[in-house]
This record gives C-alpha cells, structure tokens and sequence, in this order.
C-alpha cells in the first residue's frame, strides 16, 4: 500500500444543499401570530351558600346579546357595537372623581394607609380563625389568605402611588369590590360578536389604564406593558400592578341558558 | 478579469438558514375544520405561550368535508390538537376535552409543565360559530381545573 494523497471533498455544492434547505424553510414557514384575550374560568368550589350576597345593580355593567346578535348594554339597547368600550369607560369613571348616590354607577372609595393596615390585620385574624376551624375546607383556607394577600398587594401599590407623581396621592381611589363587567350572550350569539365585546372591553379598560399612566408615570401603559415583557424589570411591575388596582378587570362570563 | 470569489458563499445561506429555522413555528397540526377569526384590538401575543408549549388549540368551525357538516350541532365541529382524530361520532363532543386537556398536560416533561390552571387552552374559533360551544368546553375546562382560556382573533393592530 502506497500513501495516498487524502483527497479533498469538494464542497462546491455545499451551498446549492444550504440554499434547497433554505427555501424549504421559507416556504413552511408561517410568520402569522396567534393573538388572543386571556381569561380566567372560576374555580369549582363546594362551599354551601347559606345567604346569597346582594349585589346592587349599579355594580354591574352588564353586555348582553342575543341569538340574533343584537346588543344591550346597562339595558339600553345598541345598534353600533363599537360604542360599548365608551360605555365601560363611563362606568368605571363616572362616579371617580365624586361619589354621586343617585346615579346608576359604582361607587368609589378612597382608602388610607391606616385603613389598609386595619384590614390586613382583619383579614389575617380571619384567615387564622379558619384555619383552627375544624372540617374547614382547604378552598375557604385558600380564600382566606388570598384576601390577606389582595390587602398586602393594596398596601405595595399604595406606597407606590404616594411616592410617584407629584400631588402627594396618600390615598388610593377604588371602585367598588362589586363592581363588574358582566357578559351575557345566548347559546346562538355568533362568536364574532362575542369576541367584538371582549374586544371592546379591553379596548376600554387599556383606554383608563393608559390615562392613568399617563398621569401617574408620564409615559402610555402600552409602553409600560411592551417594557415589561421584554426586560421584567420589578419597577414596571409595581406600575403594572398599581394600574390594576386603580383599574380592576373583572368579568363575569354568563353560561347562556339551556 | 478574474471571478468573484464564493467560497462564503455556504456561510451566508447557512447564516439565512438557521434565522429562519429558528424563526418558525410550525403549525401544530392542520385542522379539518374551517376556521375564519373575527378581528380584535389589543390582543395578548400567544408566541411566548407557544414557546414555553403553555398552550393548546382547540378549533371550532365548519367541517371541510362538506358532507359531514349535518351531522353535527348547527354544523359546526371541534378539532383538538395533536390527538388522532376519533370516530367521527366522537368529533363533536365536548366531553373529549377534559381526557384530552389532562393526557397532554401529562405527556409532558415535568420540568416544563406549569401547574395546569395556567396552561392556556386557547379556543379559535370561526366567526359564525355559535357562543354555546364556548362555554361548553369552559365547562369541560373547569372540571379539570384548566382554568385558563384564551379566545383567539386576528389582530387588527393598533389604531
């Protein structure tokens, strides 16, 4: 055996068998983005409800449509869908700056930081107490000390407001705890009506945010959002969360009648 | 004169190569039913849900084989991801979710898999179907403890 030049491979079409993958991938590729609005279902709880809570009507901002996609806001019906994001902005701001008993909105309140800390300690004593209970359920355990950290989450987000923009804020403006947006369709309701509503209802809710970012931080919420999913950075956290508080989204969605 | 020299030529497909290997995200399976999404504003982005696999796509709309649109409710069929279809009996059956929801969630790797109340189930939906489909498979969702839903639509973009 003689040595043997080893001989090169030829990579001359190396880029032919680069490009032909190439262009596979350009061509499966699909660039479209899935968007979508995100909602919580409720958890199944059994718990026995001895007293059913009342809930004044001025709590709620109830949307309603029916099989023939027709829509009704606070029971007035409407023939532009585009206006209930109006709508829901009147009724988390009507009664904002003052509390007005004889209309048809939530009310505000104003909440201290002496408040927050009496109801924390409330809330902490309460959760205890039914966790001595015996045969309490561990839903009501969780529920408990999960209003104990919706206190706490208050007090953060108070702190924040007070430090930030310039009026010296050492109360915390809040709508009702009733107060909620309640969608109601039919069985029959088409599914682009649906999502116009859920649509229309975010549209209102970045609508207050935004205002309120504007206000308390000079710069838009989206911004303030965008930032956030790029770098999670723990001071836009704090705004974000502020901004939830001062601008709850609460939904109910109403599984249509058999 | 002489040639232009290639021989980087390979590097720079390659370098076209791998953005656009990375950059895809292949669609899941493709449904049998027709899907045209309603258009919406300020939408939450799914991708990074996507990438994290902290989603699944559930497909309502109207069969693509036309011959099978009567036999199920106003017309209208489910198409759940990455399973083999069932019978065709079984295709619209709501009742398939919950076993569904719970084999993925299982199938996956326990270092990936967020507590299954945050894995989102998102519902795309046509825009003719009708909204009862939606709160039944919510149903379905809340007996596995699946709580969270998304209700895609195709982003108009901000205005």
């Amino acid at each position: 055996m003689a040595n043997r030049d080893i001989p090169e491979i030829n990579a001359g079409s190396m880029a032919d068998i680069a490009f032909l993958l190439l262009i596979f991938f350009l061509v499966t590729t699909t660039m479209d983005k899935d968007a979508a609005y995100v909602r919580n279902i409720p958890k199944k709880i059994e718990v026995v409800v001895t007293d059913p809570v009342v809930v004044e009507e001025r709590n709620i901002c109830a949307i309603q449509a029916n099989n023939k996609n027709q829509l009704m806001v606070r029971g007035e019906l409407m023939s532009n869908p585009d206006d209930i994001s109006v709508r829901v902005v009147e009724f988390y701001q009507m009664n904002e700056a003052q509390n007005d008993p004889t209309n048809n909105f939530p009310m505000y309140s104003r909440i201290t930081m002496e408040k927050i800390d009496e109801n924390i300690s409330i809330a902490e004593a309460a959760a205890e107490a039914v966790e001595e209970t015996p045969d309490a359920s561990q839903d009501i355990i969780d529920f408990k000390w999960k209003q104990v950290a919706e206190w706490e989450a208050k007090k953060s987000a108070l702190n924040f407001y007070s430090n930030n923009g310039s009026n010296g804020k050492n109360e915390l403006p809040e709508i009702h705890f009733q107060a909620h947006i309640r969608i109601e369709v039919m069985q029959e309701t088409a599914y682009e009506l649906f999502a116009k509503i859920q649509s229309e209802i975010e549209e209102a809710i970045f609508e207050l945010r935004d205002g309120a970012a504007e206000d308390v931080f000079n710069e838009s919420y989206g911004t303030i959002t965008a930032r956030y999913a790029m770098n999670q950075e723990a001071v836009d956290k704090e705004k974000i969360d502020l901004l939830k508080i001062l601008y709850p989204d609460r939904f109910i969605e109403v599984t249509p009648k058999r | 004169m002489p040639g232009v020299n290639t021989s980087s030529l390979p590097d720079i497909v390659f370098m076209l190569l791998f953005f656009f290997m990375v950059a895809t995200t292949s669609k899941e399976s493709d449904p049998s039913v027709k899907v045209v999404q309603p258009e919406g504003i300020r939408t939450v982005d799914m991708t990074p849900y996507k990438q994290r696999s902290e989603i699944d796509f559930v497909y309502i709309g109207k069969p693509r084989n036309k011959a099978r649109q009567a036999e199920f409710k106003m017309g209208f069929a489910l198409f759940l991801d990455n399973v083999a279809q069932p019978d065709v009996g079984e295709l619209y059956n709501t009742n398939a979710i919950g076993s569904w929801k719970l084999d993925k969630f299982n199938s996956k790797p326990p270092r990936m898999s967020a507590p299954i109340e945050s894995v989102i189930t998102c519902v795309k939906a046509d825009k003719d179907s009708p909204s009862v489909l939606i709160f039944d498979i919510r149903n379905e969702l809340q007996t596995v403890d699946a709580l969270t839903i998304a209700y895609a639509v195709r982003d108009k973009g901000k205005i």
